[in-house]
């Protein structure tokens, strides 16, 4: 019986794609996030591993993946710090009052840079969308995802790459 | 010398500009395009001596602009600068003409690496 048990739960579990932990652990999107922030946001903009929480008021952007791992990259911080972000990659070239579009264009890059790099570990061939960003980043799955949170300049943010896949809630040992 | 950068992100195309004044290349014109089609209709009109493009834009995506630009006979010299860097895009950038391309995040020794021989 038990070996009739193992072999149904080989064949459904052969049927889905990995778990997303499977595919990509935190300290990579720790990595993959930390290359991006070095080189985009600045040559001492470090990020510390610490997790905190998140102010109430907060700004995501995200870059679905479509392909045999389907689901999102989403980046989430309070709104302060994505203004921070945006005067920090505009540089010399940020103007006094930052608008909103440039936020969104700042904080829709970045998604779009870790995100394509998060892209690159899992598996293909996959499509990478264009970065979107709002309040309500799209509801992935909670269970089947990675999350890194980290400190910039004091202030919180964190990464998800997370799987919108509803069928691996059913996957059970039978 | 003139450069053309094209990203649909503002934001990016500054980082770019600033990482090629980072790289040496701060006497260079730089013209900006803000998606493939507005790359392709500039490059008739600017005649640029480098196409610096992302990928993933809308309207027209980069690789579709290099296309149409080689499709029209332009033979300006072309390289991805985009947020995904796998074997099989690099593949098809090089397949439809590209000289390089760089993945970002990039640092200036990247852009230098690449752009030497091309802005000699």
């Amino acid at each position: 019986m038990s070996d009739l048990s193992d072999a149904g739960l080989r064949r459904r579990a052969g049927d889905l794609p990995p778990a997303t932990a499977e595919l990509v652990d935190e300290a990579t999107v720790c990595e993959i996030t930390e290359q991006a922030w070095l080189a985009l946001v600045g040559e001492d903009e470090v990020l510390v591993p610490l997790p905190a929480p998140l102010p109430a008021e907060t700004l995501s952007s995200w870059v679905e993946i479509v392909g045999p791992w389907t689901g999102a990259v989403v980046l989430t911080c309070g709104r302060d710090t994505a203004l921070d972000l945006t005067r920090a990659l505009l540089g010399e070239h940020a103007p006094q009052e930052v608008e909103q579009e440039d936020v969104d264009d700042a904080l829709g890059e970045l998604a779009n840079v870790v995100g394509g790099n998060v892209k690159a570990v899992l598996p293909g061939p996959s499509v990478l969308g264009l970065p979107e960003v709002g309040t309500t980043p799209p509801s992935g799955r909670e269970a089947d995802s990675v999350r890194v949170a980290v400190l910039w300049r004091g202030s919180p943010l964190t990464v998800r790459v997370q799987s919108v896949l509803a069928e691996r809630e059913n996957e059970v040992p039978l | 010398m003139k450069i053309l950068v094209a990203d649909d992100s503002r934001v990016m195309r500054q980082i770019v500009i600033r990482t090629l004044r980072q790289a040496g290349y701060d006497d260079h014109d730089i013209v900006e395009a803000e998606d493939g089609r507005d790359a392709y209709e500039k490059v008739r009109s600017e005649g640029p001596d480098l196409v610096l493009s992302d990928w993933n834009m809308p309207n027209m995506t980069g690789l579709e602009c290099l296309q149409a630009l080689r499709g029209s006979g332009s033979t300006v010299p072309f390289g991805f600068v985009t947020s995904e860097g796998s074997a099989e895009m690099r593949e098809k950038a090089a397949d439809a003409g590209a000289l390089f391309l760089i993945a970002k995040p990039f640092t200036a020794d990247t852009f230098t690496e690449h752009l030497e021989g091309v802005l000699a």
